[in-house]
């Protein structure tokens, strides 16, 4: 009952004390995590989308500068100088000395064929009428290739653009290295798994691709490259593997290429994770140690409030003896007062029938007969039952009647003795042995001699009759010790062998009619009293017991002042 | 020999018309009172040689009346009928002139022995009286024939 009380408060307190700052860190963490992985995300897509768009401008330079490399060759020789493989071969050198992607350089006429070539391969002579890049050049005057085999089978790109001198049209061809090229896209790294290609309108890739797929394959991952868009595109999307990256997308200005970077998203927000698993290392640690500390807080509480219960439970107890017992005992003696004139008028009555039927038998009006005889002894009950009445009454308004201490001096070693005695004589015929242990050199004590000695007897009789109970005439042992403690107060203690008292009676045996012996024996009074004597003298009285063992009573009185 | 007046006060009417009866069946003369008043009223009338009195009763309390009785009707002993159980109450009544004193409920073989233990007190008493005028009447008859 009173455990379930306790387990129902520290619920509670628990529940405080975890919620109370457990809701604002958990709303704080939240908070924190929300803004802080938004803003991680935001900076990470912005890198990519920074990177995509320098590679796309130094991309875009780089075709530029070729297209105008080429353009300045056009511009500057005559196509009777270019075909000269000297100067082709000196020009290329030049072309060459800026940019080791130059790989050939080639001059055609109207109708495709190669009329000069200088390079690695020996492609002069051959024509390319039905190419689908010198179509195109036709009739565009310039064109930037996809990668391609072609004759000498190794990727690469072309630029070319055409020239009408004397009316007539001739074209210059360059093969950009796409090994070069690639190094240019390849270099990109973002991260560790951070990779940038080129992928043509068809969706092959036009630079190698450092997580797999070689040049002119299809990528591994389906980009959504057919449409063209300005600008640049992000979006988080799986690849094959499954694995989400993050990817950054843009289509380069003077060709149909799109340029994809990409870097997997775990990778990219590494410091998201990071930030994630910080927060949730927290969230444990502080989880923890809101709870270690609620459970802690709560543990001191409750204990702390049983505690004070316990000490107000005892606290009522001694008011009990002091307060209370004053109150009751005024109570119970308008009470008693109050029986006792009733009791006068039964007794009165009873014996007015008693004279009434021995006059009868006097005079010879009532034969002898059973009837008659329990009349009598019905009678003979009233009495003794108004007797009893009488017994509890008086003891009643004794017990109300404390009458004022006196403040006498008393010494104990001379005091105690004298008392027991008076129970000398009882004690040997019921076999009890008396040890006194009375200190030599007591400090007088303040007191009204005869009502401590009303007490003392009391006690003494009380433990009497308890070892009886349980001894018999034979083996009782009666101990009386008197000493002073250090605040120069007197300890009188009454220690028995008898039957004891249990824990429940304990708590009662101070209480005005309680007691344990059989009905019409004891007032229940007696203890009661003698709390009370106490009291008043402004000391204190205690009892303890163990049922079966014994009980010791100890009086703790001041000392005289 | 004369015989013993005994007046009963205590509030309690059915205790005076009971005991009344058991005292008279001893063959004592009993008077009752219901109230201090009610007994020196009764106590101007009547010689009554012994008063059981109640401490307790309304208006005039048995140590009012007590202190009553014994100013205006010296020789007259009083048994204190008290409620209480200690010493103490009986004791104040004594000091203000009661003979004795009763302990509610009273035993009445108790007050038949008590009152009588009064009555015989106050016999001696009014003997020794009687002996003191006896002496005074010897040493100058002539009062006696002035008084006359």
């Amino acid at each position: 009952m009173k455990n379930d009380y306790y387990k129902s408060i520290g619920k509670t307190i628990l529940k405080a004390i975890i919620l109370t700052p457990g809701i604002p860190f958990i709303l704080i963490l939240g908070i924190g995590y929300y803004y802080f992985t938004t803003s991680i995300q935001t900076t990470s897509i912005d890198n990519i989308k920074r990177i995509v768009e320098d590679h796309r401008h130094m991309i875009e330079s780089f075709m530029d500068e070729r297209k105008s490399d080429l353009e300045f060759v056009m511009n500057s020789y005559s196509p009777a100088e270019l075909v000269q493989p000297e100067k082709l071969s000196k020009i290329l050198l030049d072309l060459q000395k800026k940019s080791d992607a130059f790989a050939d350089l080639g001059i055609f006429n109207g109708e495709g064929l190669h009329v000069a070539y200088q390079g690695p391969y020996r492609l002069k002579g051959k024509s390319y009428k039905d190419a689908f890049w010198f179509k195109e050049v036709i009739n565009r005057n310039y064109y930037i290739s996809d990668i391609f085999l072609g004759y000498r089978q190794v990727p690469h790109f072309i630029i070319a653009m055409t020239n009408t001198v004397d009316g007539e049209k001739w074209i210059i061809r360059a093969s950009i290295d796409s090994h070069i090229f690639n190094k240019l896209v390849e270099k990109v790294r973002i991260g560790k798994t951070g990779e940038a290609y080129l992928l043509n309108t068809k969706g092959i890739l036009q630079t190698a691709c450092r997580s797999g797929g070689n040049l002119m394959d299809k990528p591994l991952d389906n980009i959504d490259h057919i449409e063209k868009y300005s600008g640049i595109k992000s979006f988080i999307k799986k690849d094959f593997t499954g694995r989400k990256f993050v990817y950054s997308t843009t289509w380069l200005k003077n060709k149909n290429w799109l340029l994809v970077a990409r870097q997997e998203k775990a990778d990219a927000f590494s410091a998201f994770n990071a930030a994630l698993y910080l927060i949730i290392t927290i969230l444990v640690i502080g989880g923890v140690i809101i709870t270690a500390v609620a459970f802690y807080l709560t543990t001191r509480i409750v204990r702390r409030l049983e505690r004070v219960d316990l000490e107000k439970e005892n606290i009522n107890q001694q008011l009990i003896g002091a307060s209370r017992l004053a109150e009751l005992g005024e109570m119970a003696t308008g009470f008693a007062h109050e029986i006792n004139n009733p009791l006068q008028v039964m007794k009165s009555e009873q014996s007015l029938m008693e004279m009434i039927l021995s006059d009868f038998k006097e005079n010879g009006q009532l034969p002898e007969s059973e009837n008659l005889k329990e009349l009598e002894d019905s009678m003979k009950q009233i009495e003794v039952q108004i007797g009893r009445c009488s017994t509890i009454t008086q003891a009643i308004l004794k017990f109300g009647r404390q009458k004022d201490i006196l403040d006498a001096k008393l010494d104990a070693q001379d005091f105690i003795p004298e008392i027991v005695n008076m129970v000398t004589n009882a004690a040997n015929d019921n076999g009890i042995a008396i040890h006194q242990e009375i200190e030599n050199r007591l400090p007088p004590i303040k007191g009204d001699p005869a009502q401590l000695q009303q007490v003392l007897l009391n006690l003494l009789n009380n433990a009497m009759y308890s070892m009886v109970e349980k001894h018999g005439v034979q083996g009782g042992e009666l101990f009386i010790k008197a000493e002073s403690d250090d605040n120069g107060k007197m300890k009188i203690q009454v220690r028995d062998n008898g039957v004891g008292i249990d824990e429940e009676n304990l708590k009662k045996i101070f209480s005005p009619f309680f007691t344990t012996k059989p009905v019409g024996k004891g007032t229940g009074l007696g203890l009661s009293v003698c709390f009370g004597i106490i009291d008043k003298m402004g000391g204190i009285m205690e009892v303890e017991s163990k049922k079966g063992v014994g009980a010791t009573f100890t009086i703790t009185l001041p000392a005289a002042t | 020999m004369e015989i013993l007046k005994i007046m009963l006060v205590d509030d309690e009417e059915r205790f005076l018309l009971t005991t009344k009866k058991l005292l008279s069946k001893k063959g004592y003369e009993v008077f009752t009172a219901s109230s201090g008043a009610e007994a020196l009223e009764k106590l101007k009338k009547q010689n009554i040689h012994v008063v059981i009195l109640d401490v307790k009763m309304p208006e005039m309390d048995g140590m009012e009346t007590l202190k009553k009785i014994k100013k205006h009707f010296p020789l007259v002993e009083v048994i204190m009928l008290t409620g209480h159980a200690t010493v103490e109450s009986a004791v104040d009544g004594l000091r203000s002139g009661a003979i004795d004193y009763l302990m509610k409920p009273a035993d009445i073989k108790e007050l038949i022995e008590k009152s009588e233990e009064a009555f015989e007190k106050r016999k001696r008493l009014e003997e020794k009286i009687r002996m003191a005028q006896a002496k005074r009447i010897m040493k100058s008859p002539r009062q006696i024939i002035k008084g006359l």
